[in-house]
This record gives C-alpha cells, sequence and structure tokens, in this order.
C-alpha cells in the first residue's frame, strides 16, 4: 500500500522529518504516536502533498506508484485521505456540493459515472447519520460554525463517502469528549477491511483503546525510533517519553 | 465630436414636450463637452470606439419579447422593449399610495413634480446621462406616498430585441416613511446601443430595497445609471448585478443629502469570455452621521476586462460618517484584465472608514483541503470564489430574488473556464 524509505523534509527552513522508514500493508492499522514537535502532522502533510512542506531526500510509492510525482488532487481521488486536525472553514460552499463533487472526483478517477444528486444525497443522508451529525449539517457550509467535535465528525463522514484505500488520521481524537469519540472511532472500525489501511496519527493511547492497531510506531525527532504491538501504547501512557533521552523526561504521552 | 453624438443633438433639437427646458440645457452641455477623451479619468478604459461612429437607429416598433419571469416574486411589471413602454399604465391596479405615470402622458400637475427631480439626482457630468437627458421620450415616474408601505414589489423590465438606439428613463419619488421594493430589469443579446438611467429620491425615513440587474450580452451595448438622493434618516439597500458585453457600463451615485441616512450596495459581476463590464460608483456624504457599506465583488473571464471605479467623498461637514467599501475580484485567466480603483476622499476629521481591493487571492489552506479531496484545481477555483459571489446573493432580502439569481449566477459561473 504504502512504502516511506528515509524520508527528509522541510518546512519552510526547518528540517521535520529527517530519515523516516515505514511500510504498510493493505488492510493494516498503524498508530504513531510521540511527543510534541516530532513530526506527526508534517508526515501526514507530506504524505497528502501540501505546499510548503518540501521533501529533501527519499522517496514514497504509494500503491506502487511514486507518490511525489502526482499532484495532490491525484493522490486523494487514487485513494489517499487525510482527516485534518484542524478542518478548514470554507463559508459560501455547501458540504454537499462539496462532498458530491470530490466523491465524484474520485468517481471519475477509478472509471466510474458521477453520481446524480438524488443518489449522491441517499449515500450523504446515510454517511451523516452514521457519524451522529444533524442532516442540516450537509447544507450548511464547509465546516462553517461547526464545533471542534463536529468538525472531526464531517472528517469521517468524508472518509466514509470517499471510500479511500489509506486512510491518515491526524489526531481525530484531540479535543472529543468519550461519545465523540466512539463516534470517530465507530466510523472508523466500520471501514476497516483487508484491503484497506489506516495511518492513526495520535498523542494519546485514549484512541487505540477503541481502534485496535496492528503496530504501534514512536516517532521522535523526525525518526521512527521504536516499533512494537498495540502494548507499546499502553507503555507510552505509563511510562511518558523518558526512554527517548533526557530531553524528554517528564514529557508525559 | 462624433458622428453618432452630432445625430443625437440633431434629433433632440426635435424633442417638444414640458420637458423642453431641462433637454435644452443638457444639449448645451453635450455640445460643450463633446465627445469624452480618450484619457478622460470617467472613461479612459470604456471602449466607446464603437458607439463613436455609430449611425443612430431609433426605434419606433418594438420587437417580439418575453418578459423574463422571477417565480414568486408576483411583482408589477413596466415593461419597456427596444426603449417602448409597451404596458398600458391604465391595465394595471396599483396597491394604494402608489402611483406611475408615464413620462409622455403625464398630467400637468405631475409635470411640476417631474421637471423638480429630472436631473436633479443623476449628476450632470456622465455624457450618455445627458443624451438620456436630451432624447428619453419613454420614461415612468413613480411616487410614493408619504407612510404608505407598498408590500408589492415594482418591476422595471428593458429589455432589448433589435438593432436600435432607445434611451429610457426611470424617476422614483419616495415619501416620507414610505416604503418600496423595486426592481430595474435589463436584458438583450442582439446588437444595439441603449441608455437607462434611473433618479430616485428616497424621502426622510423612507426605506427603498432597490435591485438592478444589467443582464446584457454579446453586442447589447448598454450605458445606465441608477442614482440616489438620501434625505434625513432615509434607508438604501441596493443589490447590483451584471454581465458584461461588448459594452456595458452602470454609474451608480448615492448622495447623504440628509443625516443619520444608511446606504448598503452590494454589487455582483460575473463576466464570460471576452465580455466588458465598467462599474463607477460615487457615494457622497454631504451630511453627518450617515452610513455606507458598499461591495463589489467579480469573476473575470478568459479575455474579459472588468472596470471598477468606487469613490467615497466625505465633506467636512459629514462628520460621524462610517463608511466602508470594497471591491474583490478573481481573474479566470492571464488575459483576464481589471482595472479597480476604490478611492476614498475625506475632508471631515471625526469619521471612520475603510477601503480596499483585491484581485484574485485564492485563500491556499481552503484550496488545499478541496485539492486534498481529490477536487481538480479548476474547479476547485470555481467552488472556491463561487462562494465569495453566493455570500452576496445570500444576503438578499428578497426569497424570490435569491432562489432565482443562485442557479443562473452558478450555472453561467460553471460554464466559464479557468485558462
Amino acid at each position: 500500500m504504502l512504502k516511506i524509505n528515509n524520508l527528509h523534509a522541510k518546512v519552510e527552513d526547518k528540517v521535520i522529518l529527517k530519515g523516516l522508514n515505514l511500510e504498510i500493508k493493505p488492510g493494516e492499522v498503524h498508530a504513531i504516536m510521540g511527543p510534541n514537535g516530532a513530526g506527526k502532522s508534517t508526515l501526514g502533510y507530506v504524505l497528502s502533498g501540501r505546499e510548503g512542506y518540501e521533501v529533501q531526500e527519499g522517496d514514497v510509492s504509494f500503491k506502487g506508484e511514486d507518490l511525489f510525482e502526482m499532484d495532490i488532487e491525484e493522490r486523494a481521488s487514487k485513494g489517499l485521505f487525510l482527516a485534518f486536525q484542524y478542518p478548514v472553514e470554507i463559508p459560501g460552499v455547501s458540504n454537499m456540493e462539496f462532498m458530491k463533487e470530490s466523491v465524484n472526483a474520485t468517481r471519475e478517477q477509478r472509471g466510474e459515472e458521477p453520481l446524480s444528486a438524488t443518489e449522491f444525497l441517499k449515500k450523504a443522508k446515510e454517511a451523516c447519520k452514521q457519524v451522529q451529525l444533524p442532516l442540516d449539517f450537509l447544507k450548511r457550509g464547509v465546516n462553517e460554525g461547526f464545533s471542534g467535535g463536529e468538525k472531526k465528525r464531517n472528517e469521517i463522514m468524508q472518509m466514509i463517502l470517499l471510500q479511500p484505500s489509506l486512510c491518515i488520521l491526524d489526531e481525530s481524537d484531540s479535543g472529543l469528549d468519550v461519545d465523540a469519540l466512539q463516534v470517530v472511532a465507530n466510523g472508523v472500525n466500520s471501514q476497516r477491511d483487508s484491503a484497506r489501511s489506516f495511518i492513526i496519527i495520535t498523542h494519546y493511547q485514549r484512541l487505540l483503546d477503541y481502534i485496535k492497531p496492528d503496530f504501534v510506531h514512536i516517532l521522535a525527532d523526525g525518526k521512527i525510533v521504536k516499533t512494537g504491538d498495540a502494548s507499546l501504547a499502553h507503555e507510552i501512557e505509563k511510562e511518558g517519553y523518558a526512554f527517548l533521552g533526557k530531553e524528554y523526561e517528564g514529557v508525559s504521552a | 465630436m462624433s458622428q453618432w453624438l452630432t445625430q443625437v443633438i440633431d434629433d433632440a433639437k426635435r424633442v417638444d414636450d414640458f420637458l423642453a427646458p431641462m433637454r435644452q440645457q443638457a444639449l448645451s452641455k453635450l455640445q460643450t463637452q463633446g465627445w469624452p477623451h480618450a484619457r478622460s479619468e470617467e472613461w479612459r478604459f470604456t471602449p466607446l470606439t464603437s458607439i463613436k461612429e455609430r449611425s443612430v437607429d431609433a426605434s419606433s416598433i418594438a420587437g417580439n419579447y418575453e418578459v423574463p419571469e422571477i417565480e414568486g416574486l408576483n411583482a408589477i411589471d413596466l415593461v419597456f422593449v427596444d426603449g417602448l413602454l409597451v404596458t398600458n399604465l391604465s391595465d394595471i391596479s396599483l396597491p394604494s399610495g402608489l402611483s406611475v405615470y408615464a413620462l409622455s402622458d403625464a398630467p400637468s400637475a405631475v409635470q411640476s413634480k417631474i421637471t423638480s427631480l429630472f436631473g436633479h439626482v443623476k449628476p450632470a457630468r456622465h455624457v450618455f446621462g445627458l443624451v438620456n437627458d436630451a432624447l428619453c421620450q419613454q420614461g415612468i415616474y413613480v411616487e410614493v406616498d408619504e407612510e404608505a408601505s407598498i408590500d408589492t414589489p415594482l418591476r422595471i423590465v428593458n429589455l432589448v430585441t433589435k438593432d436600435c438606439d432607445a434611451h429610457t428613463r426611470v424617476l422614483v419619488n419616495l415619501g416620507k416613511h414610505s416604503q418600496l421594493k423595486v426592481i430595474e430589469h435589463g436584458s438583450g443579446n442582439v446588437a444595439s446601443f441603449t441608455t437607462a438611467f434611473a433618479e430616485y429620491v428616497i424621502g426622510e425615513k423612507a426605506s427603498l430595497e432597490h435591485y438592478r440587474f444589467a443582464l446584457f450580452t454579446g453586442a447589447a451595448k448598454q450605458v445606465g445609471g441608477s442614482h440616489f438622493s438620501l434625505q434625513h434618516s432615509a434607508n438604501l439597500n441596493s443589490t447590483l448585478v451584471s454581465y458584461g458585453s461588448e459594452l456595458s457600463r452602470l454609474d451608480v451615485d448615492i448622495i447623504h443629502a440628509g443625516e443619520h441616512a444608511n446606504a448598503k450596495m452590494n454589487a455582483i459581476y460575473l463576466l464570460a469570455e471576452g465580455e466588458f463590464f465598467d462599474l463607477h460608483s460615487t457615494i457622497e456624504h454631504a451630511m453627518p452621521n450617515g452610513t455606507t457599506e458598499e461591495n463589489a465583488r467579480g469573476i473575470i473571464g478568459d479575455r474579459a476586462r472588468a472596470v471598477f471605479s468606487g469613490r467615497i467623498h466625505i465633506h467636512r461637514d459629514a462628520q460621524k460618517t462610517l463608511a466602508e467599501l470594497n471591491n474583490r475580484n478573481l481573474l479566470l485567466s492571464r488575459r483576464a484584465m481589471i482595472n479597480t480603483k476604490p478611492e476614498l476622499e475625506i475632508y471631515a476629521d471625526d469619521v471612520k472608514c475603510a477601503h480596499g481591493a483585491t484581485v484574485a487571492e485564492i485563500e491556499e489552506k481552503a484550496l488545499y483541503y478541496l485539492l486534498s479531496r481529490g477536487i481538480k484545481r479548476s474547479k476547485a477555483l470555481v467552488m472556491l470564489n463561487f462562494g465569495f459571489i453566493q455570500e452576496l446573493v445570500n444576503a438578499i432580502d428578497d426569497e424570490s430574488i435569491r432562489t432565482w439569481l443562485l442557479p443562473m449566477l452558478s450555472e453561467r459561473f460553471a460554464s466559464m473556464e479557468v485558462k
């Protein structure tokens, strides 16, 4: 699915990723944890192709193709999905119109016919119910005036509609109460199958109680420094990041 | 002098009615001013050459027409076709408090009211405004009685269906504490040249909800204006929507003639490939405590050109004025053009004013968000930027107009290509 080899990347003049390696196979769920500033969000942005994030070294293949040869929209329509930590508000563009365009762009990439307005509405309503958002959220501007939790659910709704093959969740748990956390986790779990892979970027172990990862990686100073199974997340929760060295003593997960 | 203007002046000399003294004044100003100089500030971007040597083709018969419908509006329609008023005013029933007269058929008691309004709100500097003064034979005078609140909207439809030169005029007088909704609805796409000017006096504490749709395309050239004089505590809420044609120009003047008047104006222009539109607005704050909020937003297609000149003039006595002027533009191609000039001229010291203009600023974060969901860049740009037009459409008070306008504009927009 995804193979990251020796990835170095910088933002403006600051080098953030310093030789990151990671391989994700179809159907696997990988959690990436790490202290603030380790480069977790940067990894998501670099993979999705955000401007201003410059790849200096290394390569990434996505479904066997060179990811860095693709535009942002091509990566997305080929199945890479990033659920944002802070989804942007776009007044004036309705959530419905936005999601219909994005679903149909993906369908076009797959050689499928675009959905009609009625067909799309049916799917959107189902997805909206699944993430427990009121239906009028479809008519509102994209994320406009949504609370933090509603924005996160809106991201999960898009994921459900787009049916991507690789989902990257960037701190989709931050700022959520237990109920909202369960909605997000159930949304993710409903999409797990043998073909779809996930990268769960999180600061806390909490989300991983609901979404059981196959692997847990610790990202520190731009590299993956430790890999384990789900139990590693519990260890971090208890012990903090002190094992990473002196500067991380007292830094809790 | 241009061939066209010479002929216009000749024709105007033959017009003889109760407006003759004012037509004479306009003619002598036209003769002195002559054809606008190519470098004159008012006209330097407006392509007047095609008019300059045009031969006048005055229309005497209206062509076939169909009045565009705005569902649910239920307005009283006054229809001009090729410059001729085709609505028989005696056939329409008006709500009490509202009177409408044809200029050509106004009783003498009304004539004096007309002469006291005609040419008094519209500034005399405008060459085609003067032509309209001198030549308009068809026009209407609308009066709203004091205290009358007219629920039924009044729509003045101006259709151009064939090659003609036509000059129409609308005069509206709102009495104290009255309310009215007026829609000036123009459209046409055949080769022609028309002028359409409207003057409004909004009386003390009166409110006018105003719309002007200048939907001229192709070779339908139109120069027009809507001009407003606001008396003490008067309210104006105006929305302009324009397409572009070979030559399309709209002048708006808002004069705060009394204290505590409030003016709000939103303008939307959507220019398809190769079209031209020129919007000149002038706000005169002559008295204290007035407010103005003006937003003009446009999208300009390939090889199209828009001109925006927005001036707010705050006179020395106009203390405590609040004025805002903003112009935003999106160019869809490197060959699209905008000349924008927001101007504040302030002579009072206790005022709060802001102005600004932006061209083609795409918000990076929002664009990235749409792209990251697989939406193509060109489509994403259109979606994001139709949003800023849609905001102004959503701000429209009248629901039927909103419902009519939005799909019409988004369809036009969707057909425009980003190059």
